[in-house]
């Protein structure tokens, strides 16, 4: 069956799914203790992303800006940095890692953040003498990539800075990429099974954070700076995401000699199956039977689903490329038809995808990806009578489907319009349960709401 | 009607010693109201007005006391013959954003209603080369109709004159701003009029005047004075004059024609300046 890669042909963008380079080392930048990300620009470059955060997790979290305003832009902001970075060393006694996290404008300005942070390291070194502070570029004009990219280069931003070679851990580095706390759960859960240990980066799971008596409000990530420095001395890394995360791990193998593996999302039975190997391969565990029970589950789970209710349905896929592509080979593995994939940045590097190639191996349905994309490339299509059975993305594309009557199910970032998502995990053999039996009940309602053949679910 | 007029060339070449020199010859033998609007982050396009008063930049006040309290009159001094003048002033070199510097000032002085209709000039005086979306402010819309560019017979200076009037062919269109000609600031090299005809001619334009190299120039500047301030019987503030007459009376207003490199460079071989 056949798969078009192109680029969006219409000029301009309507309702964009993506967002910027500076929200993507944002999230990154969450994820690590005792840090909090100094983004370089106006105020609404951290405030929109803070509040994309909150809406999300219903969660608060720690992001500082330099407030860059109109003198600052024209004279250099700089020292904007500098009383930025003094200011939350003085406030945060426990801080050890600021990424200073560019924009738009003060990369088109031309702020030299390096020359910055060896200055304001002096200055904390005599304001504060042996603190250990980390400051960290991350230059993330908007301008270019996107949240995707933005991730990308915080984590290897940060790995680059904090990595040191030492003693050798034994530990396997696994590089999360833009994944769900509920993902990161369910890696340290198949990592328990297995009885191999693994530094998480970046390790979101306690954004799930409980409202406990005398506690703040605000939510953590938990990777430490001293996981970063031992990057450099782990056994191997395996990247869950080739787009967000991988080239952290690539640098790891040039400068440090620390093997590189970059698995498909372990998205659906097989790219687990993968993963697992891959995790097997690495440490020289086996794998153990409750996870190959765990693996049965899902596939009676699934089977019971595909070919009755599934098949044949034509599915849109929007968000995350690593994402999207997971999902829609799982799609593949139960029945269902991955139609039309939308991913949305300029990436032209998505051609030399081989799971795309494998898509379209497997595809009973001719496919659709289009990069560069925006929502009005589904709404149209719809609109133009495009037969879509189900959609699945975040949540800025639920007045496509709910306008359209067409059933959606939300996965990925930001997933505001329903309650706790995140606490679920798409990945590993408990994430295609999820997947298949979310899938399958989103259907079922519709099925009850358009009175079409709803009898069935009687007879069952 | 005020004609607002921006004063384009390379570093160096003489743009706000001409201008002002100019201004000053408009104001003082042709009776006209002038306004300098100075747009090089060095702020000395008003200097030779003000007599050499260091003026407080548009920019410096808006960082020091925040735009709330800019006024016009607490950034727009007045000089020699009444000419109004305003710096935008900038940043340091090698920081933030001259650009983005003359953006700002222009548009807080147009909110302030700065340029007034009594006005009968308004100059803006450009830093070397149009490097950037900034620097091309003066000639967009509703700003600048009127480029002059100052060049000399030198090779650097004509290839930065070719250069600024492929800047000014991207905005011709869009606001309209038009070349009035080309201004020679002698340099004395061998056969500078023949060569600046025939630069301007392939551009479409005219020599507006020659101005001969005149170390009386000089001297004034030395002593923070126009020329015409410093002596107004001298032969050079005669020259100046003529200039501001020719601009007054200036009816050829054209999009200008830039030459190839090759071209550029087949003439510059010609006159044997290559070297």
């Amino acid at each position: 069956m056949s798969l078009e890669l192109k680029q969006k042909e219409r000029c301009g963008i309507i309702n964009p799914m993506y967002n910027c380079q500076p929200a993507g080392a944002q999230f990154a930048s969450i994820g690590i203790k005792d840090c909090i990300p100094l983004v370089h620009g106006g105020q609404g470059c951290s405030m929109f992303v803070r509040l994309l955060f909150a809406q999300h997790f219903k969660e608060n979290f720690e992001i500082a800006s330099s407030s860059v305003h109109e003198e600052a832009a024209v004279f250099g902001a700089v020292k904007r940095i500098e009383e930025g970075v003094m200011t939350l060393a003085q406030r945060y006694p426990d801080l050890r890692v600021i990424p200073i996290i560019t924009t738009c404008s003060t990369e088109t300005i031309g702020d030299d953040i390096e020359g910055t942070i060896r200055k304001v390291n002096k200055m904390l070194e005599a304001e504060f003498p042996g603190r250990e502070l980390h400051l960290v570029a991350v230059h993330t004009p908007s301008y270019n990539g996107s949240h995707v990219s933005g991730y990308n280069v915080a984590v290897q931003s940060l790995t680059k800075t904090l990595a040191k070679k030492g003693e050798p851990t034994g530990k396997i580095n696994f590089f999360t990429g833009w994944l769900n706390p509920g993902d990161v759960k369910q890696i340290k859960h198949i990592l328990s099974e297995m009885g191999v240990e693994g530094n998480i980066l970046l390790d979101t799971e306690t954004f799930d954070a409980p409202t406990m008596p005398g506690k703040d409000a605000f939510a953590y990530g938990s990777t430490t700076v001293e996981d970063f420095e031992n990057s450099a001395n782990a056994k191997g890394s395996i990247s869950l995401c080739k787009y967000q995360g991988a080239s952290a791990a690539n640098f790891l193998q040039t400068q440090f000699q620390v093997p590189s593996v970059v698995t498909n999302t372990p998205i659906g039975i097989k790219n687990t199956d993968l993963f697992l190997e891959e995790i097997s391969k690495m440490s020289g565990q086996p794998i153990p039977d409750s996870l190959v029970e765990e693996r049965g589950r899902a596939i009676d789970a699934m089977a019971d689903l595909a070919h009755m209710f599934f098949a044949n349905k034509k599915v849109a896929i929007f968000g995350d490329p690593d994402l999207v592509i997971g999902l829609a080979q799982f799609c593949q593995e139960v029945e269902l038809e991955p139609t039309l994939l939308l991913l949305g940045d300029d990436n032209s590097a998505y051609a030399k995808d081989e799971r795309l190639a494998e898509l379209e191996k497997n595809a009973t349905a001719p496919m659709e990806v289009i990069w560069n994309a925006d929502l009005w490339e589904l709404e149209r299509r719809v609109k133009e009578g495009q037969q879509i059975d189900l959609i699945m993305g975040h949540s800025k594309g639920r007045y496509v489907a709910t306008d359209n009557k067409i059933p959606m199910v939300r996965v990925g970032f930001p997933t505001f319009d329903r309650a706790g998502l995140w606490k679920y995990p798409v990945i590993g053999y408990k994430g295609a349960e999820w997947l298949a039996e979310t899938i399958a009940n989103t259907l079922f309602v519709d099925m009850e709401y358009k009175k079409n053949k709803e009898w069935i679910l009687n007879v069952w | 009607m005020t004609r607002k007029i921006a004063i384009y060339g390379k570093g160096g070449i003489g743009k706000s010693t001409t201008q002002q020199n100019t201004a000053s010859a408009m104001a003082y033998f042709h009776k006209k109201q002038v306004f300098i609007h100075g747009c090089d982050p060095k702020a000395d396009s008003t200097r030779m007005i003000l007599g050499g008063k260091p003026q407080e930049t548009l920019m410096d006040t808006l960082r020091e006391t925040g735009e709330e309290s800019i006024t016009v009159d607490s950034v727009v001094k007045t000089g020699y013959q009444g000419i109004r003048c305003v710096e935008s002033g900038g940043p340091e070199p090698g920081v933030g954003c001259a650009g983005r510097g003359v953006i700002t000032a222009i548009n807080l002085m147009e909110d302030l209603g700065a340029y007034t209709e009594d006005l009968d000039f308004v100059f803006f005086d450009v830093l070397g080369d149009v490097v950037c979306g900034g620097f091309a402010m003066p000639i967009r819309e509703g700003k600048a109709e009127e480029v002059y560019i100052v060049a000399s017979g030198e090779m650097m200076a004509i290839y930065a004159a070719n250069n600024i009037a492929r800047g000014m062919l991207k905005y011709a269109d869009q606001s309209g701003v038009r070349l009035g000609g080309i201004i020679c600031n002698s340099r004395n090299v061998d056969k500078e009029l023949e060569l600046m005809e025939e630069f301007t001619t392939k551009l479409g334009t005219q020599l507006i005047h020659f101005v001969p190299r005149d170390n009386i120039v000089q001297k004034a500047e030395f002593n923070k004075k126009s020329v015409i301030e410093f002596d107004a019987a001298s032969n050079q503030a005669n020259e100046y004059s003529e200039l501001a007459r020719k601009i007054i009376e200036n009816k050829s207003f054209v999009i200008p024609t830039p030459l190839t490199m090759d071209e550029l460079e087949d003439m510059v071989t010609k006159y044997g300046i290559v070297d």
